[in-house]
């Protein structure tokens, strides 16, 4: 009872503490709306108010093909998967999957490599396609091909007598136009994570995560950092964003998604998407050199930095209470961490020294065959996905009524999602299933009401 | 029994060379699913919905999006020589240009249940019909207002009242895409004179509303600002999704239409009708009271079942028409105009008013300073007629008007002042 008692007011006071100037650092949101996810910290300074503007104004922007007269907004392509970062991250929410192989992927993303590593540590980009399918072209630029996901569905029998429907998927292709697949790619779809807290994330320090490494944890979860290289520092650091974490900041993510995605080159990716064999991408007519100008890119990237966490809600409900206490019980907790220090942070002094609660160690755990997808990411195995953020995971429905959960969405419900928990997390998975219908009834009220 | 077994064996290579031929053409279709080109300026936010729901109604096409504004989409028309399929967008110059070059072709689909017009507003013309309307009006934060003690501003005049001065959100006719008919219905609805008077005593109120990051909406739910010009749906899907704010048509108001044609060099013809079939549908249009699009459909049945509050043009009947027509022809001046009066001279403007204001309050608003102070004021630099009768505006005439307008604020000041 105290330790509910002791994590009920932890999560109720944690976000008003002090930063370092005189008025308290705001970091989360009350607004429970569909605009949850696009709320500013505060307080934020005249200019980084400004940029937090900029920035909105740039996620939400569609960009348009060169060459084109609004040359500030041009560069899209030739290759892409979607014109605007908001079609994939709705209203800066998560993605989701189709529903079958007739559907488009409007909010996921198929990763491609080969065996082996580069000499950075990176995957190995096919020569032709490279590191991942674009589904549509510029005019005249043949667009990659598309990829379906195909279901496969079993039941599974919870005690209760509850049954939950589980879709495993598997993808196929269809119109590859540079030539066929060899047997040996590796493949990854990837619904688009939220972009809320992603500062606050960033803000917490390397020691940090190397002592959650070390910490011992309970049954058989270990967790380890994985270690990517950083093309803005041209060395091996940790790295803590994407869903194997395998991209060490916010402005390398996103100027790594502006060109995988929409294929706009930045001072970080300098020559877009095109692969290797496409000639015809390659000699598509560009709006600049780069078309994301370093200041855009530090727009987007303050934007994101500066998105605020939805509040915890109905902490005060005594069925949430039960839940949290069952959330630890069953070692959920142990990965998807309640509390978390952020340390000093330069770039936007708000996020610095916070107490948060990302219920996040953003380690890597391996989660078992189920979930694999058998492509390595730098140090992360195929098994091995980080442990993703739930704080404000109780609006996703609301925010995007098709958002999905998991890496590559299969999920419909936070039920199905923590059924397909296996690996380190199989433990756990079998505690919920084994749970009285009524305390997984308020396991999942709690984990709704973060 | 031997027959039935007979006929059976008989059917079974048959039957497995359907069920193969069946799920090879499934295969064919799956990797062959043609494009549907659709240019458009709508936000991500319409369009994600729009696609999702015209494929999931039509999963042999996928559509394709090439979102251009529309100075550029003009070009693309010029000058690439790539087919689009459709054109649908709001941007009504573009679609007059455009049935001018004779760029459309007829769209050969079934209009029942779609009227022509609206409360005199037409809603097709030539090859291109409207697919939705927006209507102009006053956003405004109750709480904000009831805070400072204001009532909510009803008509256009109630935004010149002096204490909402440094409140009021106003939209500058040449950088925001939505504001010019917004600013020539005040001028068609009060008359060009009394008109130009309104705007420049709502702008002595104001903040400008340029391109830039900031929306009229943002401003208002902060409460930053009390209240702003703006056209419907950017507010009306800032309620749906939450914000403190409301909406009010004023008595003058009018309507933007978008529009959607089939292009004459359109690839895929068939897809293109599909598509245009879809949008102008009962699904396509009920698809418009989503919370994060929020536009007027133009099929009245699907009214039944809009959301609750959301105004219905068709049950509207006004008494002032908006002439697009008109309002279009003399945009590009009337652009000019408010930036000569108003956005280059906001300063001058907005001391003017303030002086002629303290003036009048001193010695009545009879006495010779203040009459001739306000003479000043609202003296423009062209009359109605001459502004519609020029061909071409050259900057030469921006700048002369400019610097007209910039003197006689100057002038009303000095008159206007305690010397």
């Amino acid at each position: 009872m105290r330790s509910i008692l002791s994590l009920t007011i932890a999560l109720a006071t944690l976000f008003t503490i002090k930063a370092s100037g005189n008025e308290p650092a705001q970091v989360v949101t009350n607004n429970t709306s569909r605009e949850a996810y696009a709320q500013a910290i505060n307080p934020l300074s005249a200019e980084e108010r400004q940029q937090f503007l900029q920035g909105r104004s740039l996620v939400r922007q569609s960009w348009i093909i060169s060459p084109a007269m609004d040359n500030d907004i041009a560069g899209l392509g030739p290759l892409y998967n979607r014109n605007a970062c908001i079609a994939c991250h709705a209203k800066n929410g998560r993605g989701f999957a189709p529903d079958g192989p007739e559907e488009s992927m409007r909010a996921m993303l198929v990763r491609l490599s080969l065996p082996g590593k580069t000499h950075t540590g990176a995957p190995v980009p096919h020569p032709a396609y490279g590191d991942q399918l674009q589904e549509f072209g510029a005019p005249g630029i043949e667009a990659e091909g598309r990829a379906h996901l195909h279901y496969e569905e079993t039941e599974v029998t919870l005690n209760g007598g509850e049954t939950v429907r589980l879709r495993k998927p598997t993808l196929k292709f269809s119109g590859l136009a540079y030539g066929p697949l060899p047997g040996n790619i590796q493949t990854s779809a990837r619904i688009a994570p939220a972009i809320y807290g992603m500062g606050l994330l960033e803000a917490i320090a390397d020691d940090t995560l190397l002592a959650l490494q070390a910490q011992p944890k309970p049954g058989s979860i270990k967790g380890r950092v994985n270690r990517v290289w950083s093309i803005e520092q041209q060395q091996q650091v940790i790295g803590r964003f994407g869903w194997k974490a395998n991209v060490a900041t916010v402005r390398e993510q996103t100027a790594s998604a502006l060109a995988g995605d929409m294929g706009l080159s930045s001072h970080l990716f300098p020559h877009g998407n095109c692969a290797e064999r496409q000639a015809a991408c390659r000699q598509a007519p560009v709006s600049g050199t780069p078309e994301i100008p370093a200041t855009q890119l530090a727009q987007m990237e303050l934007y994101q930095l500066a998105l605020a966490v939805p509040s915890p809600r109905h902490q005060d409900d005594p069925r949430v209470q039960r839940g949290a206490l069952l959330f630890r019980q069953a070692q959920c907790a142990a990965c998807h961490l309640p509390e978390i220090r952020t340390s000093e942070f330069p770039r936007l002094a708000a996020l610095g020294n916070q107490t948060i609660a990302p219920y996040t160690d953003l380690l890597l755990h391996d989660m078992g065959p189920e979930l694999a997808d058998r492509r390595p990411d730098f140090s992360a195995i195929g098994s091995e996905w980080r442990t993703p953020p739930l704080w404000g995971i109780g609006l996703a429905k609301q925010v995007e009524p098709n958002a999905g959960f998991l890496h590559d969405g299969r999920a419909r419900t936070i039920l199905e999602a923590i059924l397909w928990h296996g690996g380190e997390a199989q433990e756990s998975r079998t505690m919920v299933q084994k749970m009285s219908p009524q305390d997984r009834q308020w396991l999942l009220d709690f984990i709704e009401s973060l | 029994m031997a027959s039935a077994l007979t006929i059976k064996a008989a059917l079974r290579w048959p039957i497995r060379i359907l069920i193969i031929w069946l799920m090879l053409v499934s295969q064919v279709s799956l990797a062959d699913k043609a494009k549907v080109v659709v240019m458009t300026s709508y936000p991500q936010e319409v369009v994600s919905q729009f696609e999702a729901a015209f494929e999931k109604q039509y999963p042999q096409y996928k559509l394709e999006v090439l979102w251009r504004q529309s100075r550029d989409a003009m070009a693309y028309f010029k000058e690439s020589g790539q087919p689009v399929d459709v054109y649908w967008t709001p941007a009504q110059r573009n679609f007059a240009q455009l049935e001018k070059m004779q760029a459309f072709q007829p769209l050969n689909l079934d209009l029942d249940g779609l009227p022509a017009a609206v409360n005199g507003f037409a809603l097709r013309e030539g090859n291109h019909i409207a697919t939705e309307i927006a209507g102009y009006g006053i956003v405004s934060n109750p709480q904000a207002l009831a805070k400072a003690g204001l009532p909510i501003p009803r008509n256009w005049t109630d935004l010149s009242h002096p204490a909402l001065k440094g409140k009021i959100a106003l939209p500058v006719p040449s950088k925001v895409g939505y504001a010019p008919p917004l600013i020539d219905i005040l001028l068609q609805g009060y008359g060009w004179q009394d008109g130009w008077n309104l705007l420049q005593a709502i702008a002595a109120n104001a903040e400008l509303v340029t391109s830039g990051a900031t929306f009229v909406s943002d401003d208002v739910a902060s409460g930053r600002l009390l209240a702003g010009l703006t056209i419907d749906f950017f507010t009306a899907s800032a309620i749906a999704n939450g914000a403190p704010l409301q909406f009010v048509y004023p008595e003058l108001t009018g309507y933007s239409p978008a529009h959607l044609a089939i292009m004459k060099n359109a690839g895929n013809l068939e897809g293109a009708r599909a598509f245009s079939k879809f949008v102008l549908s009962e699904q396509g249009q009920r698809l418009l009271f989503h919370p994060d699009i929020r536009k007027l459909p133009v099929r009245p049945s699907v009214y039944a079942d809009k959301p609750a509050a959301y105004f219905n043009p068709f049950e509207n009947n006004p008494a002032f028409v908006y002439d697009t027509r008109r309002g279009l022809a003399r945009q590009e001046i009337t652009n000019a105009l408010f930036d000569a009066i108003i956005t280059f001279n906001l300063p001058s403007l907005q001391n003017a008013v303030s002086a002629i204001r303290d003036a009048s309050n001193k010695s009545g608003p009879d006495a010779p300073a203040v009459v001739k102070a306000k003479q000043l004021l609202h003296s423009l630099p062209i009359d109605e007629a001459g502004a519609e009768a020029i061909q071409t505006l050259s900057p030469a005439d921006i700048t002369r008007w400019q610097r007209i307008m910039h003197d006689r604020y100057e002038e009303a000041i000095r008159i206007a002042s305690p010397h």
